[in-house]
């Protein structure tokens, strides 16, 4: 309770601060706000607790959660000073939006209550809607902005819908009610099937699965880099913390299993096989986090209610992800100052001549995406392989490997632009801020990749 | 403590190269002193070597998924790290010679590589294993693509894909078997083997492991990355991946299937000797028929994988020892061969063979080398070849009278094609091409490399005693079957 309220209180405060255009403090109160969250998280660690009459849950699931969520905003932030030097103007409402969408990540991965996971919801976003467009003047911004908006309210609309013929079934918002009406219910219930459907579609938009990710490439392209950023990692996380309590409740009933089947096999194939051919590093990355998607809703599908393990290789996937992209998305700013604005993947070319650390910790990186050995990232697929494999998913299994064969090419073709020497000369400007959090992220992914032990519970 | 040695020397000798990325001569001489060094270790295991398997570390890893950290070796596991032990120094050694971009990226590479693949053969848990046998790709990979010939792009790409496709497909399979092992899981493969699966689930298991080393080795139908990607490669890539790297291929045979999956293998038997001896076949007739002297050294590589692979499936001890014996054969030849391709690119500027010919009477001492090295790829006695390849034969004699003949004809092919090479680059009409002779720095590479082809070929059980005892072992759970 008392980190929620320290962060919305301290992103009311960032934006005092903006009103007094105090810009030099505005990182480091927020970096200062979200480490005390860290630490307040931390010390609830061993002792789940319950919020607002039983609507929020506080367990190991989602401290682990939240404190992942902090911990990458927190590596965001750092990158922000930097980022936003040449901006004079609305970088304090920036922060604070982004304050205020962690809150609802906080939400979501706590929720007991539809109530709540419908706000989670709402809290993320809306503040998202904002930040999307945050570069006024950028067509692609505003675009950005607008497309988010319009397609997020048509998910929100159908995630009303499954939560009010729920409440019809259940008659509470409880999840706990809601999971004995289920358990007692048949597997032909229509209305139920329906009321599942219309929520999994919800949540299935905001974690970009297909067919709902036609926002993705467009607005992680369009978005200012920062909150590009903050899209791909602390919602993804979040997101997925939403869905993850959501199925945890409901269980696979076999209605269910087939559409996140369908989903499934849909996200792999659309998100690798569009990758491929992107030669955007945003659209790339937009792409290979439906692709990710794809292998976190696989591990989901295998999730056949409370004690299963998959809420922890939720976790893993989901912050060594984060690590990752948050990583490569500063070392990608940098490249592209180096390159005049340019987005192409080719920006990157020369950077190992000219700093060998750096390339080295973005080819850590990428082979985490792509999930080669010692990298967190394989070890985050092979727990996916495990649960898929233990569940008995064979077939949906060895699709996904011939899809994650396909994710391994198109890292690796990133990453080697890295090695290739600049056909121009380029100089990359790294503060020491951006070298700690790309050296951070690169040191996290393997030292995960070493001792996943470290993130067990 | 040797065990890690053995990996840790090479990659802290790479991490130092790649770091401080020193001069030409240092670079090199870091490198050949580090291969040195875990060529004396190697040695040192051989030499000490009692008959039973040695686990030398074993940690915890991750308990709940039955990773352990576990290095360990078996005889046949021995022989692989002698072979890498025995080869990398050779293979740095080109690097003076027959240089490949910058000695410092190139030789950190080659030993990262050498690292993960002295991991491949030490490991006893299969996923240790996996990781090793995947991080052995990697540094190849960037030296083929940075420092690969024509259209290094395009193929380094297939050959990556070729061999992720099998190394998935058998994580695939490491972690379905470790599944099946009872609670707590183990993917060791003393646990691993201990398991009885299903017939059903032998037969398919067996695809999705074998796929992995018959990509890697390669058989036939699964070879089309390989003799694009040898010729492409800088000859020091192509070294490590035929000598070395190939085996990974024989070693997992033996290591997997013959022990997870015994009944499965059993059942596929009559296909899999179909498919590799007809390979070798087939590769031996392309490999008479080409003008590129690299792409018929790479060819004659497939062709005795081939053969090699179909001992292993004879299921008999002659056949089984007789294909491990013959990696280490095949391994050496491997390195002399490319090596001379690599002399003679230098000198003549082409591997066009059509371009060569009668340079015997300006290089006499390369031509004895040479037919030193010829006799060894077509098996005369006295060489390491004559050995495999008898003991190979006489598998597959006791298996089946026609499968002997396919082996017969195949030696007689090799005997074709290794000689018509011989006598197109060296005999015929003087074509006034000015050579040099082979200079004391090649004498110092190949003069070696033959000594032990010659030594092991008349002294076989220096090597052969390693695998006597785990081909027995092998044997008596083979009979043991219902």
């Amino acid at each position: 309770m008392s980190a929620l309220i320290l962060i919305s209180v301290l992103a009311v405060l960032v934006l005092y601060l903006g009103l007094y255009n105090k810009k030099s403090w505005l990182a480091p109160l927020g970096i200062l706000g979200l480490a005390g969250a860290i630490v307040l998280f931390a010390t609830g660690w061993h002792i789940p607790h319950h919020l607002l009459a039983g609507m929020l849950e506080f367990d190991r699931f989602s401290i682990g959660f939240s404190i992942g969520m902090a911990a990458i905003t927190l590596l965001i932030f750092l990158f922000g000073p930097d980022y936003y030097t040449r901006m004079q103007q609305h970088v304090a409402e920036q922060y604070a939006l982004m304050l205020f969408s962690l809150v609802g990540g906080f939400l979501l991965s706590s929720y007991t209550n539809m109530l709540m996971l419908f706000l989670g919801i709402e809290i993320l976003s809306i503040p998202l809607y904002v930040l999307a467009g945050a570069k006024k003047n950028s067509l692609r911004s505003t675009e950005a902005s607008l497309k988010y908006f319009l397609l997020g309210s048509f998910a929100t609309a159908f995630l009303l819908m499954g939560i009010a013929l729920l409440y019809g079934l259940a008659g509470s918002f409880d999840l706990g009610v809601i999971s004995a009406h289920i358990a007692g219910a048949g597997s032909s219930d229509l209305v139920l099937n329906f009321a599942l459907f219309f929520v999994v579609t919800g949540l299935a938009f905001k974690v970009g699965a297909v067919p709902f990710h036609f926002w993705v490439p467009d607005v992680y392209q369009g978005a200012p880099t920062l909150v590009t950023t903050f899209m791909a990692t602390v919602v993804k996380m979040a997101a997925f913390a939403g869905f993850y309590r959501f199925i945890d409740i409901t269980g696979m009933p076999d209605a269910l299993a087939r559409i996140m089947v369908l989903l499934v096999l849909a996200t792999l194939l659309v998100g690798n096989v569009a990758a491929l051919r992107q030669t955007n590093f945003k659209r790339l990355m937009a792409y290979s986090s439906v692709a990710h998607s794809g292998f976190l809703l696989l591990a989901l599908l295998t999730d056949t209610g409370p004690g299963s393990t998959v809420g922890a290789t939720l976790l893993y996937y989901t912050f060594t992800y984060s690590l990752a992209t948050a990583g490569l998305f500063v070392l990608f700013t940098i490249a592209k100052r180096a390159n005049n604005g340019a987005e192409h993947n080719g920006i990157f070319q020369g950077l190992f001549a000219a700093k060998p650390w750096l390339a080295l910790c973005g080819l850590a990186m990428f082979l985490s995406l792509a999930g080669i050995p010692l990298t967190a990232g394989f070890i985050a697929k092979y727990q996916v392989f495990l649960l898929a494999i233990g569940a008995g998913w064979l077939k949906v299994m060895g699709f996904g490997v011939l899809m994650a064969l396909l994710g391994i090419y198109y890292y690796i073709m990133v990453a080697r632009e890295l090695f290739v020497p600049a056909e121009h000369p380029t100089t990359f400007v790294v503060t020491p801020l951006n070298g700690l959090v790309i050296s951070a992220c690169a040191i996290g992914v393997l030292l995960l990749g070493l001792w996943p032990a470290l993130m067990a519970w | 403590m040797e065990l890690l040695a053995l990996i840790l020397i090479p990659f802290l000798a790479a991490t130092a190269l790649l770091a401080f990325r020193p001069a030409a001569a240092a670079a090199r001489g870091l490198a050949l002193t580090s291969t040195l060094l875990t060529l004396a270790f190697a040695l040192w295991l051989w030499y000490t070597w009692t008959g039973v398997a040695v686990t030398g570390i074993s940690h915890d890893w991750v308990p709940a998924w039955g990773m352990r950290f576990k290095l360990g070796y078996s005889g046949i596991g021995l022989l692989m790290i002698l072979l890498t032990g025995v080869l990398f120094p050779f293979i740095i050694g080109t690097g003076y010679k027959q240089p490949t971009g910058d000695p410092a990226l190139v030789n950190s590479m080659l030993l990262f590589s050498q690292a993960a693949l002295f991991g491949v053969f030490m490991a006893q848990n299969a996923f240790l294993f996996y990781i090793f046998f995947e991080l052995s790709l990697i540094p190849i990979f960037f030296l083929l693509l940075f420092w690969g010939g024509e259209h290094k792009r395009a193929i380094t790409i297939r050959f990556f894909l070729y061999t992720l496709l099998g190394g998935l497909a058998l994580l695939f399979s490491i972690a379905y078997v470790t599944l099946q092992t009872p609670l707590p899981h183990s993917a060791d493969f003393s646990a691993l083997a201990a398991l009885e699966l299903p017939m059903s689930t032998q037969y398919w298991l067996f695809w999705t492991m074998f796929l992995a080393f018959a990509i890697k080795m390669p058989i036939f139908p699964f070879h089309s990355w390989q003799p694009e990607t040898y010729v492409m490669a800088p000859t020091q890539g192509t070294m490590v991946l035929s000598a070395v790297m190939g085996k990974m291929g024989i070693y997992g045979v033996v290591l997997f299937l013959f022990t997870i999956v015994p009944e499965g293998a059993l059942h596929w038997t009559n296909l899999v000797l179909v498919i590799s001896l007809f390979g070798a076949l087939y590769a031996a007739v392309i490999a008479f028929r080409q003008d590129d002297f690299k792409r018929l050294v790479a060819y004659s590589s497939m062709s005795h994988m081939g053969l090699m692979c179909a001992a292993l499936f004879t299921w008999n001890a002659y056949g089984i020892s007789g294909g491990l014996y013959q990696t280490f054969a095949h391994g050496v030849l491997m390195v002399c061969l490319f090596y001379i391709v690599g002399m003679m690119y230098q000198r003549v500027g082409t591997n066009d063979l059509s371009a060569m010919g009668g340079l015997k009477t300006r290089m006499p001492r390369m031509a004895l080398l040479f037919m030193l090295v010829v006799g060894n790829a077509i098996s005369m006695p006295l060489t390491q070849s004559f050995v495999g390849e008898w003991l190979m034969f006489n598998g597959l004699w006791q298996l089946d009278h026609w499968m002997a003949v396919a082996g017969v004809v195949l030696i007689v092919l090799g005997a074709i094609y290794m000689l018509y090479a011989y006598q197109r680059v060296l005999l015929g009409p003087d074509r006034q091409l000015e050579v040099a002779d082979a200079d004391d720095e090649e004498h110092f590479f190949l003069v070696p490399l033959i000594a032990i082809t010659f030594v092991v070929g008349v002294f076989p059980n220096i090597v052969l005693h390693l695998v006597d005892g785990p081909v027995q072992q092998l044997l008596n759970s083979f009979t043991s079957l219902p």
